[in-house]
Formats: C-alpha cells, sequence, structure tokens
C-alpha cells in the first residue's frame, strides 16, 4: 500500500507574484510537513522559470483558471493552496478575482500572499487573532493544528471587544498577564503565548506582527466578502506584507 | 427489597403500596434486604415505639450493641419517646463509650437525658408551671365536654408532667393495641367518631386546639396516636429540634442527620406522630420509615417498612460504612454550598472557588488527579521565598492515580458551612472530602474511595492484601529562610470492587533542620491517633463555633438566595483568611492563588480587617500583629528617605521591606514603571486606621492607648509629621497615589491628606497625655499640621476636590465610555484617561467609608452624584464601597446592583482573574456593604449604631458578630429591625436618640424611609 503524502499546491501565474507564492509555499511545505506542488492554469503564453528556479513539479491545469484551481485544490491529498492576492500594493481591493473566486469557494486552508510581501521567510511563528469566544475559536484550532508540524509556534492575538474588555484590572500589568494565561487556557491552550490589545485588529496585527517576529497571520472567516463583511480579513491582507493563511469557517457569522 | 421514595398520592393511586414492606419481608421470610442509602450519617434521630422496638417486653440488645458502636463510632443518636426515660432506658441499657454520644428525649419533648457510662442524666425538663397545669386541666375538661355533647364517650386517661391525655375508644377491648394494628385501631375509631357526626380525627383535633386556646394555651401541642388525643406543652417537634440543636452546634446538619420514625403519614387526617420530628432544621435530614404506613407517606420521606428490624439493618449498614472508611457525607444544601465549574479551561477558576484555609494554612481544590490544566497549591500563611514569592508547600492531596486512567468524573463542591471539600460521583467513580482542619490548625486529611485498580493497596505497589499503611513520609519545599514540610500518612483498603485511602496530613513551617520534620511527625502521631473521623468531627465544630458567630441570612425574592450563598462565600473565605493568634499576613489573594506573590497591601488593613474585627477579633488583632512586627522595617524605610516614624510599604511580604515591582516589561520588551510603591502612600494612614477600626469594634481601647497599636498609629503620624510641605501657611502632600490609580502622581490627595489629618490628629491624642515635654511640643506640632492640612473641600461646589487640579480635567463620564464596570485604562490608554475625570474607583468617596465623622457633614450625597457617575469601577475594590455609601445614603436599590457585581465578582469570575485566587478584599466589603450600608452599622463611641435600609427585593438581612466583647444579631426587615445581644448595650437607632438595652433582644419599629434621616 502506498501512502500517499499531503500536498500544498502553489498557484502561480506568469506575474512577478510567482516568485513569492513559489517560495512561500515551500516554507508552508516545510511548516505542514507537505509536498509542494505548482499548479498553473494554461490561459496563454508566458514564462515559468519561477517555477524552474524552484525545482518542484509543475501541474498544467486548464479550463477557467478560478474553477481549475478550485478543482486541484478538492483532491484530497492537497491541504492548502498558497496563492497571491492578484492585486497591486496599490490597487483599490486586497485581492484580485481569481483569488477570490478561490477562497471563498473552497473548504480547505488558503495562504493569500499579499501585494506587499516582499520575500519569503521560513515560516515558525503563528500570529493567531482569536475573539474570545469558544464558538469562533474552536474552528479555527480544529482546522488549524492538524495543518501543522514539526517547530511552529503560536502567537495568540486578542484584542478587546466590548463582550472581552476587562472590567476590573487592579494591577494592571500583572492581572492581564493572568487574563492572557486564562485566555489560552480556554482558547488556545497549544499557544506560546499571546498579545492582548485594543484596538482596530488590523493596525494591531501589523503592529504586534513586527514587534514579534510573525511569519504568517492566520484568520478564521465567513468565506463572505459581500459589502461590509470580512473587514478584518479585507484589512489586513490590504495592509499586511506577510502571507495570511485563511481558515473557512462557514458557521463563523450565522453565530450569535 | 427496594427502598421506595412514595408519595400519599401515588399511595392512594395504588391499594397495593399498603403494608408493601411487610408483605416483602413476610415474602423473604424476615424483613428483606436493604440496599444501602449510598450515605453515611453523623446523627441519628429515631422514633421509639414502633420504630426501635416492637413493645416494651422486646428484647432490645441488638439495638444496644449497634448504638454503642455507633457512638464508639462517633455518630450521635437521639431516641425519641413519648414514654417515661425508665422506660426507655431500662429496655435499651445502652452506655456508650466514645465520641458519639447518646439522648434519650421523652416524655413526648418534655425530657432530655444524656446517657453516660453509668447511667442517664437529665440535661433539661419542660415543666408545667402552675398557671400551664390549670390551663391544661381546663382544655381537657373542655375537650371532653364538647366531644361528649357531640354524643362521643372520651375520658380523660392521664395528667402526666405537662399533658393530658384523652381516651377517644376507652373500652376494655381497645385497652393497649399494639401497632401492627393501627388499621384495625383506625377502622374502630373511625366507625366510632362518624357514628357521633364527627368526620375525622382532624376534626377532634381541632375541637382540642381550640379548647386549649380558650384554656389560654395559644401554642398547646395536640397529638394523637389515634385512639388518645393529647393536649402538652411539648411534643416530638422538641426533642427534634433539640436534637437537631445540638447536632447544628457541631456542624451535623441537613443530610449528615437520618431521622426514622414509622408514622409519618397522616392516618385518620391527622398527621402521622412521627412527622412532627421533622422540624424546619431537619427539613434536609434523610428521613425514612420503617412503619406500615397505611395512607402512605408524604413528599421527601423514604417508605422502608419493616419495622423494628429494618431500623437495625439501617443501623448495622451505617456501622458497615464506617468500618470500610467510606467518604463521609457532605450536606449538598444549596444555601450552603459552592459547585465548581467542570470546563477543564476554567480549572484554575475552579481551584481558587474551591481553596480552603484555617487562617494558617490555605490550598487550592485542585484534583486529586491533578491534570496539566491545573495550578495547585499549598501554602502557609507568612512564609515567603527569599524573593519575597510565596512560597508554594508541598502538594498533599495528589493520589497519584495513573494517567492512564483518565480524568475522573464527578462534580466538586465546597460547603461552606463546614469547611470541606467533596467530590460526588456515582458508582465506584472517584469520590473524596478533605478539609484543613479549623480546629487543629498544623492538621488536614483526605479521604477518597474509588475504583480498587486505581486506589486500592496493590494499585499503590504496597504489599499487606486488603489493607495497608503507607508509611508516613515527609515532603519538603523551601531552601531559603522559610521551609514548608508536610508529613503524611495513608490507610488502604479495599472491598470488592472499591478501595478508599484515608490520607492524614501534618504541616510546620521554620527555617528548616531536623527539629521541623520532628515536629511535623510528632503532629502527625497526634493526629493520626484521633483518626479521620474524630478530626473531622472537631473540624465541623469549629466551623459550626465560627458561622455562629458570623451568621449571615438574606431572605426575599429575585435574586435573594445567590445574595445569600455570595454573602456566605465572601464570610467564608474572610473566616479563612486569618490566623487567630501571633501574626496574620493576609494577601490580596489570600492562600487561595499565587497572584501578586501573596503579597500584603491595604487591601488587608482597609477592607479584610474591618469585617474581621467584627466576626473573628482575634484574627483582627493577628493582622495587625503583622503590621507591629514589621515596624522596625517601615522605621527603616522612612529613615531611608530622609522622613521620621514609620513609612509602610504598599506591598509586603515576609520581612516587612517594600517588594512592590518598580517596573514591568512591555510587550516590545520596554520597561513600564508602577509607581504604586513610590506614590500610594496613604497605605501609612490605613495601617493606622485599621489599628483604630480594631478598638472601636473590640473596645480594646488599651490596645491604641499603651498597647502595640499605639505605636502603629504614633509612628505612622511620625512620618506625616515629616513628609507634609508647608506653603505659605498650608500644609501640602505632593507627588502622591490615592486608592484612583488612573491619576497616579498628584498634589494634595484628598483621601491621602484627610486620611493623613485624622492619623496626625490622633497620633497627637496619644502623644499628649506622656507628660514629656518633647511629645506635648510634638502633639502640638501635628494638631497645627493638620489643622493646615489642605483636604480639597470646595466650598462654592460643596464637593471634595479628588486632587489638586481634578476639576480642570476633560469631564468625562464613565457612561460615556462604556457601561461600568470597565478597566478603562485598557480601553481608552493610560495616558487618555489620566487627562480625564474618570476614576478607578471610590477615592473621595472613599474617605466617607472610612472616615464618616472627619467630612464635611452633608457632603456624603453630592459627592456621591459627583464621583459615582466618574467611576469604572475599574478596580475589584470598588462596587462593595459605593455599594456601602448608596445603602447609607438611602438609595438601597442602585446599591443592590453594586453589591451584586461584588458579591459574584469570583463566583461568575468577572474580572476574568480569579484563577490567580480569590479577591478579599472585595469579599471584605462585600461584608463591610451589608454591614456598614445596609445595615447601616456604625461603632460609635459609647454605642452601636443601626440604621438599615434594605433593597426591595430583599425581606430581611440577619447579620451576626462581635461588638466590644458579646455576640451580637441584627436582624432588620424593611419595618423592624431586632437586635440579639448578651449583655446591656446602648444602641443608636434609625437616627433615635440613644437608649441602652437590658439583653437578649429588642424589636425596634423602623420610620418609613421617606421620614428617615439621611446619614452623613
Amino acid at each position: 500500500m502506498t501512502v500517499r503524502r499531503n500536498t500544498v499546491l502553489a498557484a502561480v501565474g506568469t506575474g512577478a507574484s510567482a516568485r513569492i507564492v513559489l517560495a512561500t509555499a515551500i516554507e508552508v511545505g516545510r511548516a505542514t510537513g507537505a509536498e509542494v506542488e505548482a499548479v498553473h492554469v494554461e490561459e496563454g503564453a508566458g514564462g515559468l522559470d519561477a517555477v524552474a528556479h524552484a525545482a518542484l513539479p509543475l501541474r498544467r491545469l486548464t479550463g477557467r483558471t478560478g474553477h481549475a484551481l478550485l478543482a486541484a485544490l478538492d483532491a484530497e491529498d492537497v491541504i492548502a493552496m498558497v496563492i497571491g492576492a492578484g492585486v497591486t500594493p496599490c490597487g483599490g481591493h486586497p485581492v484580485g478575482e481569481t483569488t477570490l473566486h478561490v477562497v471563498t469557494g473552497t473548504s480547505k486552508p488558503v495562504v493569500v500572499v499579499p501585494p506587499a510581501a516582499v520575500a519569503a521567510r521560513p515560516i515558525r511563528r503563528f500570529l493567531l487573532p482569536l475573539e474570545g469566544d469558544e464558538a469562533s475559536s474552536r474552528p479555527v484550532l480544529d482546522a488549524l493544528l492538524p495543518l501543522l508540524a514539526g517547530d511552529v509556534e503560536l502567537v495568540v492575538l486578542h484584542a478587546f471587544t466590548e463582550a472581552t474588555l476587562p472590567r476590573m484590572l487592579d494591577r494592571p500589568s500583572r492581572d492581564l498577564a493572568l487574563l492572557g494565561r486564562e485566555f489560552l487556557a480556554s482558547h488556545c491552550p497549544p499557544a506560546a503565548r499571546i498579545e492582548l490589545r485594543s484596538g482596530p485588529v488590523a493596525d494591531i496585527v501589523s503592529e504586534v506582527s513586527e514587534e514579534q517576529g510573525i511569519d504568517m497571520v492566520v484568520l478564521g472567516w465567513s468565506q463572505d466578502s459581500s459589502k461590509g463583511r470580512a473587514q478584518v480579513v479585507r484589512a489586513v491582507l490590504s495592509s499586511s506584507s506577510l502571507p495570511v493563511l485563511l481558515l473557512p469557517d462557514r458557521q463563523r457569522d450565522q453565530r450569535p | 427489597m427496594r427502598v421506595r421514595e412514595c408519595t400519599r398520592a401515588r399511595l392512594r393511586d395504588d391499594d397495593h403500596c399498603l403494608y408493601p414492606a411487610q408483605r416483602r419481608a413476610d415474602d423473604d421470610g424476615g424483613v428483606g434486604s436493604f440496599p444501602s442509602l449510598d450515605e453515611t450519617f453523623d446523627g441519628l434521630v429515631f422514633d421509639w415505639e414502633g420504630t426501635a422496638v416492637v413493645g416494651r417486653e422486646a428484647d432490645a440488645s441488638h439495638l444496644r450493641r449497634s448504638v454503642e458502636a455507633l457512638c464508639r463510632g462517633g455518630v450521635h443518636v437521639f431516641v425519641v419517646s413519648g414514654t417515661n426515660v425508665g422506660d426507655v432506658d431500662g429496655q435499651l441499657r445502652a452506655r456508650p463509650e466514645g465520641r458519639g454520644r447518646l439522648y434519650l428525649c421523652c416524655n413526648r419533648g418534655s425530657e432530655v437525658f444524656e446517657v453516660t457510662e453509668r447511667a442517664p442524666v437529665r440535661v433539661g425538663r419542660r415543666e408545667a408551671t402552675a398557671a400551664e397545669s390549670r390551663a391544661l386541666d381546663r382544655a381537657a375538661a373542655l375537650t371532653v365536654e364538647q366531644l361528649r355533647e357531640r354524643r362521643l364517650d372520651a375520658t380523660v386517661v392521664s395528667g402526666e408532667l405537662n399533658r393530658r391525655t384523652i381516651d377517644l375508644i376507652p373500652l376494655p377491648e381497645r385497652r393497649g393495641p399494639k401497632r401492627a394494628d393501627t388499621r384495625a385501631l383506625l377502622l374502630a375509631v373511625s366507625h366510632r367518631l362518624a357514628a357521633c357526626s364527627i368526620q375525622d380525627l382532624a376534626e377532634v383535633v381541632r375541637i382540642a386546639t381550640e379548647a386549649a386556646q380558650s384554656a389560654g394555651l395559644p401554642d398547646a401541642r395536640i397529638t394523637s396516636d389515634v385512639k388518645r388525643v393529647e393536649i402538652g406543652l411539648t411534643d416530638k417537634s422538641d426533642a427534634a429540634r433539640f436534637a437537631a440543636g445540638w447536632l447544628a452546634d457541631r456542624g451535623v446538619t441537613g443530610r449528615l442527620v437520618l431521622v426514622v420514625g414509622d408514622e409519618f403519614g397522616s392516618i385518620g387526617g391527622v398527621a402521622g406522630n412521627d412527622s412532627l420530628m421533622v422540624v424546619d432544621t431537619l427539613a434536609r435530614a434523610r428521613v425514612v420509615s420503617v412503619g406500615v404506613e397505611p395512607c402512605g407517606v408524604p413528599e421527601g420521606v423514604l417508605h422502608a417498612g419493616g419495622g423494628p428490624p429494618r431500623l437495625l439493618e439501617l443501623l448495622d449498614d451505617q456501622l458497615q460504612r464506617r468500618a470500610s472508611r467510606r467518604v463521609p457525607q457532605v450536606d449538598a444544601d444549596p444555601s450552603w454550598v459552592v459547585v465548581l465549574p467542570a470546563d477543564p479551561a476554567k480549572e484554575r477558576v475552579a481551584e481558587a472557588l474551591g481553596a480552603l484555609g484555617n487562617g494558617w494554612a490555605g490550598m487550592r481544590g485542585s484534583r486529586e488527579d491533578p491534570g496539566p490544566e491545573g495550578s495547585p497549591l499549598f501554602a502557609v500563611a507568612g512564609a515567603y521565598e527569599d524573593d519575597g514569592l510565596l512560597l508554594h508547600g508541598p502538594i498533599w492531596t495528589d493520589l497519584a492515580i495513573p494517567a492512564a486512567h483518565g480524568p475522573q468524573p464527578g462534580t466538586r463542591l465546597v460547603d461552606l458551612r463546614t469547611g470541606t471539600l467533596a467530590r460526588l460521583a456515582g458508582g465506584t467513580a472517584l469520590r473524596s472530602v478533605r478539609f484543613l482542619s479549623a480546629a487543629s490548625p498544623h492538621v488536614m486529611a483526605l479521604r477518597a474511595e474509588g475504583r480498587a485498580a486505581h486506589l486500592g493497596p496493590a494499585a499503590s505497589g504496597l504489599a499487606g492484601g486488603r489493607t495497608a499503611e503507607r508509611p508516613s513520609s515527609l515532603a519538603r519545599s523551601g531552601r531559603g529562610r522559610h521551609q514548608v514540610v508536610v508529613a503524611s500518612a495513608d490507610h488502604l483498603s479495599e472491598q470488592g470492587e472499591r478501595a478508599a485511602v484515608e490520607r492524614i496530613a501534618t504541616w510546620e513551617t521554620g527555617v528548616g533542620g531536623r527539629s521541623l520534620d520532628d515536629r511535623a511527625a510528632g503532629r502527625l502521631a497526634k493526629a493520626s491517633s484521633l483518626g479521620f473521623d474524630g478530626l473531622l468531627a472537631e473540624h465541623r465544630a469549629a466551623w459550626a463555633r465560627r458561622w455562629r458567630d458570623a451568621e449571615i441570612e438574606i431572605g426575599g425574592s429575585a435574586g435573594a438566595e445567590e445574595d445569600q450563598l455570595a454573602a456566605r462565600f465572601a464570610g467564608f473565605h474572610l473566616l479563612c483568611s486569618a490566623a487567630d493568634a501571633g501574626e496574620a499576613a493576609v494577601g490580596a489573594r489570600g492562600l487561595t492563588g499565587d497572584a501578586y506573590g501573596g503579597h500584603v497591601f491595604w487591601d488587608a488593613d482597609v477592607f479584610v480587617l474591618p469585617a474581621l474585627a467584627a466576626l473573628h477579633p482575634r484574627a483582627a488583632r493577628a493582622m495587625l500583629e503583622y503590621r507591629v512586627r514589621r515596624l522596625p522595617a517601615a522605621r527603616a524605610e522612612a529613615a531611608a528617605r530622609g522622613m521620621l516614624g514609620a513609612r509602610f510599604p504598599w506591598e509586603s511580604a515576609g520581612d516587612g521591606s517594600d517588594v512592590t515591582p518598580r517596573v514591568v516589561r512591555g510587550p516590545r520588551g520596554e520597561p513600564i514603571p508602577i509607581r504604586t510603591g513610590i506614590r500610594e502612600e496613604h497605605i501609612v494612614a490605613d495601617v493606622a486606621w485599621a489599628a483604630a477600626c480594631y478598638a472601636a469594634w473590640t473596645g480594646d481601647q488599651a490596645y491604641v492607648t499603651e498597647g502595640p497599636g499605639r505605636d502603629l498609629i504614633v509612628e505612622t503620624a511620625r512620618y506625616w509629621s515629616s513628609r507634609i510641605r508647608v506653603d505659605r501657611g498650608r500644609a501640602h502632600l505632593y507627588g502622591v497615589m490615592g486608592p484612583d490609580e488612573y491619576h497616579e502622581t498628584v498634589d494634595d490627595n484628598a483621601f491621602t491628606n484627610v486620611m493623613a489629618r485624622w492619623n496626625l490628629s490622633r497620633g497627637a491624642e496619644l502623644l499628649a497625655p506622656t507628660g514629656r515635654r518633647e511629645d506635648g511640643r510634638g502633639a502640638a506640632h501635628w494638631r497645627q499640621l493638620a489643622a493646615s492640612l489642605v483636604d480639597g473641600w470646595d466650598r462654592d461646589r460643596e464637593l471634595y476636590e479628588q486632587f489638586s487640579g481634578y476639576f480642570d480635567l476633560e469631564p468625562l463620564l464613565a457612561a460615556d465610555v462604556a457601561r461600568a464596570p470597565f478597566a478603562a485604562d485598557v480601553l481608552l490608554g493610560a495616558s487618555r484617561v489620566a487627562r480625564s475625570q474618570l476614576i478607578k474607583q471610590a477615592d473621595v468617596l472613599m474617605l466617607h467609608h472610612l472616615l464618616p465623622t472627619a467630612v464635611v457633614p452633608g457632603s456624603l450625597a453630592p459627592c456621591l452624584d459627583f464621583y459615582e457617575p466618574r467611576t469604572a469601577h475599574g478596580s475589584s475594590l470598588s462596587p462593595a464601597v459605593s455599594a456601602s455609601l448608596l445603602a447609607r445614603a438611602g438609595r438601597p436599590d442602585r446599591a443592590l446592583m453594586l453589591y451584586r457585581l461584588a458579591a459574584r465578582l469570583d463566583l461568575d469570575d468577572l474580572t476574568g482573574t480569579t484563577a490567580g485566587g480569590l479577591h478579599l478584599a472585595t469579599m471584605g466589603g462585600v461584608w463591610q456593604a451589608l454591614a456598614y450600608g445596609f445595615l447601616g452599622l456604625r461603632a460609635l463611641p459609647q454605642a452601636l449604631m443601626v440604621d438599615p435600609h434594605l433593597p426591595g427585593p430583599w425581606s430581611v438581612l440577619s447579620l451576626g458578630f462581635h461588638f466590644r466583647g458579646q455576640r451580637v444579631t441584627v436582624r432588620a426587615t424593611h419595618h423592624d429591625v431586632t437586635v440579639r445581644f448578651e449583655s446591656a448595650l446602648t444602641l443608636v437607632v434609625a437616627g433615635k436618640e440613644p437608649e441602652e438595652y437590658a439583653p437578649p433582644c429588642v424589636v425596634v419599629a423602623l420610620p418609613p424611609p421617606d421620614a428617615r434621616r439621611t446619614r452623613p
């Protein structure tokens, strides 16, 4: 019996982002213990030098790009896909049409490499913003933890909301440390540490990513990209220079 | 045969249910088997005739052996009989030895005899006065007359002691019927009554009751055993009340008591005789009927049937359970127990909520099979590491159940009444009970039972078969000046699939060495000689005494029951928090967690101590002793700062030096200064205030005039005299921090200044009488400084300004930002909050709380109106103080909202930090809100002030406490206040003139709320 290994797909096009998508996918493969395979949808002529340079197997797909990528992602051995945001850093949208089609159409994790990403680096430290309720934390952990392998570190970020803002802090620095410990116990026991902050989540993500040397941001989301939804995902994808792992949680917005 | 819990309705629907036990007994050729109740009782109350013996000639030798064995095992037995002691004792002839007591409650509750090793000795008797005897005669005659008017031939057949008996069926063939003939007798009497147009026995009872009332006996006890009706001054309920009260004094209540009778169900429309034993104080007892019960049993009574043989089975089952060292019973009374969270993610919160303590030592309620999520702690008060952090003692409760067996299910609860932590479970799942002895502070014990494969001698690797003793062992922690040693010994046994472990442990603390080990081992030998059951009995009795002096009762609707439990939870942990001798270092989280390193803050002096001064004065004294013994360190601290006197540190641990962290690291590793240690100097006056508070409540003025408390007040006053700066004729305190820590470095904080002013004035009073010239000069100087110290009073606004410049800050209200309580510094950032009028907690208002007579009269209400909306209540200390003041100001319903916030703070983990330990200061604040706020208590120089303001949902609030050497209970309703006391007491009730009252009790009607003056 052959044991089939998990695969991470790197969705590459002919644009400038291909190189960093591939490099990111290689690091994601290391962090997840999966093989990496590049996929490319043939829509026209164009060089794929980056793939050759990365010495990765390349599978050429046909058909409409978004659909072809989703079909490839649907394969049993594929655990995630890495894809470029599909927009320029100056663009008005966080992701392009194809990427949006993929991230909203799959039930599997997708790593989006934002346009501001400059270089791939080893992915060892994940930043995991959590809202502080069991219903939203659990699906994120259930999706994330099976992906991870090897020497990785989880840093949880919680931006206080009206519901989670501490009511009382007798001795603030010491009480916050206690609060953090209990937050992790309730919502993410495997995490190495936690950052508790106030303010807009996207701003804090950038701030903490920089302070803590984060390699990848992890976000759970409802896959609802309609206007007014997924604000945090939009904001982080727009502002982050780090790859963002999107974990689908379709029930997210239905929960009270 | 199964025990059945039958209701009367069910029995009426099922004729076949009549005589169930007897019928099964016949089938079995005996009384049949009796399944264990799976409960172990410490008090046993049983009826005599029909329950314990079939008749006066019956052989009671088996019963005697069982009763004596139970008493040897520590069970207290009460025999309740309608007959005289000679009959009962002549038949039982028990002569118990051991811890358990045997009482014979004879003559239907009129007499009580304690049975000693030699003979019964009467300990109580209710005799009728001459007037009562005449009234009883009249009542009996009137009853007979009424019955004869209905053509029923009834006669008065006896007139013993304090009762009169009327025979309803005085026929030769109905003389002395046996219990088994009850049904036949009932039929005969019913026919006889019906023939006279008397509906049933209930009507006869009503006739006798009315006759007694006409004769001047409004509280006569009318009973019937079908054949007879008795009019008396006592009945079985008096016997039961005596038993319940005696047992309660020893912490044996509720489900720890078994009541057995044979007539609980109604007969002929009259409640069964034994139902009288189910008095309110035994309402939670396990009640079993061994009788025929032809009309069924009331709800809650187990109908076992089987008569006296069944009682013997019950007793023998209890003996067997004790021999097997089964886990003792805990009364899961919802008004006294706190159930711990079961969610593993909340395990550390559960551990804090399940903490136990005896003032000397404390431990968290960690599982006996601890998992990685737990954070167990056993600690000894005052034992710190050399770095000033609380020393973790050896964990002695771990049963070392192999992890492979997984976490054990079960419910954990704390019984506040007896200070025990229990783990309940069904079948052979792990059960346990543990305690830290309140009677012997160095002793603790645990008993557990579970699967033999987990706990049995073989599973523990011990040889010895079904029982084994694990040799005593010593465990040690700490390597510095303090060490903690725990000595423990286990007894293991197994029976079938179930095994039991009994562990007795003792602790010692000191500088280490062999003597420490020897002392711990010596204590262990002594404790082991008393045994687990003996230690538990002592412990329960000690808690009963504690609660007797500190009772808390809240009645009413809409949450009053929860309010009461929360108040008792607070009272419990206050009573656990401080030793009652030597010195008591009471950390902000007590010994329920290691948050803040077990450091002592003003929380102890201003929040916990006032409660203990009333609840447990010796513990309050020990708390002051902690400060007294650290005066040298406080003097050194003052000297190091170029000051005089004594400067107590904001945080202190073992040696009294300042252990407040000066800096913490922020997320970027940047240093964040902590200024409380440098700026929050009001603690200096707080310590002095605590000494005065203790003296005011206990009446021990000598403690502050010539005792150790004098130095606490004088040396702190001396510090202020050097700390204050005089500028253009006015005295100031620059660069301080008040209780509102949102404003870190301010000048002339009203709270600090007025506290310092009080401290100087009180110090001057104590300094002046020495006769030494320099003291006289010093006192005069201190008075002058006190008089010139600015206090922030703004005449125009008629408000105290919290500190110089406060009124100029952004006038931000809490409601503009979020719904209080909230941590404004987290939400808005520390610098933004510091620029606003938002405050963390009562600051100016804290003055009204601590020094109500040192503030401008009438200033409470305007200060509440101004500062309360600006208070974020971002400190756990805040809500209770505000609740107290609001109640005092006649706003009890708003006060109740804040009271509930404080009272539920840990129970609901409102701060998210309960895992690090319980907030003891909040608990002190809760008690103060009840006492100073809702009851309006204040220790005046010559009197106790009582001025209750109850919130709408409460119908009654009652607190017990000590006041100047006597026990006092104040019970308030919306209409009146009842004060019970032991010796003459001067009271000022609801603003009335002082009046001296004679004990034991006074009831004073309260004027309507709108007619009452608001207290200053």
